[in-house]
């Protein structure tokens, strides 16, 4: 009897040492920090815990590091060979500077990852043919207007003389009001002087339009859709750099102009992406060009009731070689140090099904899923069909903004062009030192 | 035992005590700073995090870079200026206060609130406040017919100083007060007596005693002030252009940003040098005098 019961105590040890030696471990995953995107993260780990997660007794935990700064603590951590994180945020714009600390996921993307999320967003987490990571959120960029305003802008004929006449004076030349999404960019200028109040004193708004100046990289990527819709790009297909070309030029005048008239506002040049949801929120502007991800804020009346309901959503303005927007995904990677490889690839092949994503997208995240998972949740967020739009038509990435070099070429751009724009320097001065310092960065 | 035998067993047992020290500088100071030599000479990066040796290039390219200057000039600006304001502020606050002070000393604690906000708060704080359209200050000052734009380009490099100085003044009012609660009352009443009174008694005997304190303040107040970082990133990221870039963001991007790491390190390394050959001439100064 005793033995009987030894024996079976024993074969109840051995079950739980096998049981736990095919367990994985908890894992934790470095993401980036802000709404309403956290909370959505949030929502979706917890689903994997109590699901996926529970299934192989693994748990997945979230850590942030704040905003300010998030880019240079993860490049330490990585470069020290941390292992505190095993699964990190991935960047478009950064794959080329992270790609030597990540370990390439290619395995994980099969037929399958396709019909959950767009295979093009797929390719903006490539670098030198490699993929790093599940991409979980699109970013790019609309044009953000007030509807009541600019539906009385075409409708009311005091209101389009004044605006002729508001052109014809500062800009030159004669023009009519147009609807938003018909837009070129001296539309923009000319709508963001009418609605000037310093310009026009009857303007129900005290500044046209927020542009967003702050010496700060994500802001040149908000501003280049006005180089790209004029056929420029950082390299040609030599790889010559091109950005001492007219479309450039015309890009850095367009906020020149609307910064020189003060149709933004004075402190346009501390101006991020929250500064400008202010503003524009508080019905100060009477539109803008900002980041996809403010849309569901804007929609919410107990937030925004000014511009609640009346929000209209554009692609930006067209130049010579029609609209274009800058996009980028971004995602979520492996850590190359981490001890808990399986794991990791465990959660991100999780990640990477229909289930998580649509959850994630309903909750406020903007993953780039694929044409028949984004018609499934268009009902509850309209807008992801206008940005799986927009990305498909007017989406580019310049040519050299995935490489090691990226950042530090965005952010050479920022000093020199938030210096000219607020006309610290000459336009020739900044272009040329964005061309000095892109020909160091290709060439190192 | 001869006095020559016991001053020698004396040194050898004070050089003894100084060894611990000497290793723990040694091991927190010397080592980083061997490697961050080593660095300067090498084109090192996160991604080969050693590199190899290239020579005084990062050098020739940290006094070459117009960049490096400018900021370099920023920061020595706003440090004269602000240490400037700042122990002017405190001193005149302290002659002021300190009656006041001496008999409710609680008071002091209010005094030195700002200084318990984190810098990089303190930037946050003040973009919400000065805020052409959210910010309390503008809205109120509008209110009573005076538009100022706090964060424009025409402002920024003076709000900037103002809240350094905001923020550090309670630092500088400390430190003398202390000083200025030393100076004996008898000492003040001989000198009344003696009909030295209000203005003669600060500057012949108030300011002459609180001097040695006066010279660690501004002393103390400079360096924190030229190696500024947190407030201007947060509030401007050292922009418009390179208007706010004090030398400390200019490593820092050189550094994370650029990925230029043995440059970044080169101009540290100058500064050091720099810092290095002030301190040593100012200490000559201060103990000559002494």
């Amino acid at each position: 009897m005793l033995k009987t019961r030894f024996l079976t105590a024993g074969a109840a040890i051995l079950a739980t040492a096998l049981s736990a030696s095919t367990a994985l471990a908890d894992i934790t995953i470095l993401a980036w920090p802000g709404e309403p995107a956290e909370s959505a993260f949030r929502k979706v780990l917890d689903l994997y815990n109590s699901t996926e997660g529970a299934k192989n007794n693994s748990k997945a935990s979230v850590i942030y590091f704040s905003q300010q700064g998030f880019k240079e603590k993860m490049l330490a951590d990585v470069a020290a060979g941390s292992k505190e994180f095993d699964v990190m945020l991935t960047a478009t714009y950064d794959v080329g500077l992270y790609a030597p600390f990540m370990t390439p996921i290619d395995d994980l993307v099969t037929e399958d990852v396709y019909k959950v999320v767009s295979k093009n967003s797929i390719e903006t987490q490539k670098y030198e043919g490699k993929t790093y990571g599940i991409p979980t959120d699109l970013s790019l960029h609309f044009l953000y207007y007030r509807k009541d305003l600019i539906e009385q802008l075409n409708t009311d004929p005091a209101w389009k003389a004044k605006y002729e006449e508001i052109s014809e004076k500062i800009l030159g030349k004669k023009l009519s009001p147009k609807p938003a999404d018909q837009w070129d960019w001296d539309d923009f200028i000319a709508s963001a002087l009418f609605f000037t109040k310093s310009i026009n004193p009857d303007s129900p708004t005290r500044y046209g339009t927020v542009l967003q100046m702050k010496n700060l990289l994500y802001n040149i990527m908000l501003w280049q859709g006005t180089v790209a819709s004029n056929g420029g790009n950082w390299r040609d297909k030599d790889g010559n750099i091109t950005v001492d070309s007219p479309a450039f030029k015309r890009g850095l005048e367009i906020y020149k102009i609307i910064t020189d008239n003060e149709a933004t506002p004075g402190d346009s040049s501390t101006y991020e992406y929250g500064e400008a949801n202010s503003v524009f929120g508080a019905g100060q502007v009477a539109f803008m060009l900002q980041w996809n991800a403010a849309v569901p804020e804007f929609n919410d009346a107990t937030k925004y009731p000014t511009v609640a309901g009346k929000l209209g959503l554009s692609h930006e303005p067209a130049g010579s070689e029609g609209p274009k927007t800058h996009f980028h995904s971004l995602g979520l990677g492996i850590n190359k140090n981490t001890a808990k490889l399986d794991e990791a690839k465990a959660f991100l092949s999780w990640l990477a099904t229909a289930e998580p994503m649509k959850l994630y997208a309903k909750e406020g995240g903007s993953p780039p899923l694929a044409e028949g998972l984004m018609a499934e949740i268009a009902g509850d967020r309209p807008e992801m069909l206008l940005m799986g739009e927009h990305a498909a038509k007017y989406g580019f990435v310049m040519d050299g903004a995935t490489s090691a070099k990226a950042m530090g070429i965005y952010t050479n751009m920022a000093e020199n062009f938030t210096g000219y724009w607020t006309g610290e320097i000459e336009q020739d001065e900044a272009i040329a030192n964005v061309v000095a310092d892109m020909k160091k960065a290709f060439a190192q | 035992m001869s006095y020559a035998s016991f001053e020698t067993k004396e040194q050898a047992s004070a050089r003894a005590l100084l060894v611990p020290l000497c290793l723990f500088m040694g091991a927190l100071l010397g080592f980083p700073t061997l490697i961050n030599l080593w660095y300067s000479f090498s084109d090192v990066s996160f991604q080969n995090m050693i590199g190899s040796f290239v020579g005084i290039d990062n050098y020739v390219a940290a006094v070459t870079n117009p960049k490096m200057w400018q900021a370099l000039r920023f920061s020595l600006q706003f440090a004269v200026i602000c240490t400037t304001i700042e122990v002017g502020a405190a001193l005149i606050l302290v002659f002021i206060l300190h009656p006041l002070l001496v008999k409710r000393p609680w008071m002091t604690a209010i005094l030195m609130l700002p200084m318990m906000v984190s810098p990089a708060l303190m930037g946050v704080m003040y973009r919400l406040i000065l805020n052409e359209f959210t910010g309390a200050v503008p809205v109120y000052l509008e209110m009573m017919g005076y538009a100022v734009n706090f964060l424009g380009r025409g402002s920024i490099y003076k709000t900037v100083v103002a809240i350094e100085v905001l923020q550090w003044t309670p630092f500088a009012f400390l430190i003398l007060l202390t000083a200025r609660q030393t100076v004996s009352y008898e000492l003040e009443e001989a000198a009344a007596v003696d009909g030295a009174t209000g203005f003669r008694s600060t500057f012949h005997i108030l300011l002459p005693m609180m001097k040695p304190a006066l010279v660690i303040v501004i002393f103390v107040r400079f360096i924190d002030s030229f190696r500024v970082f947190d407030h201007i990133y947060v509030l401007t990221g050292g922009g418009p252009g390179n208007l706010t870039t004090s030398i400390s963001i200019y490593i820092y991007k050189l550094f994370f940003v650029q990925n230029t790491l043995g440059e970044a390190v080169a101009v540290s390394i100058l500064l050091l040098l720099m810092s290095l050959t002030l301190i040593v001439v100012a200490m000559r100064l201060v103990v000559r005098r002494s």
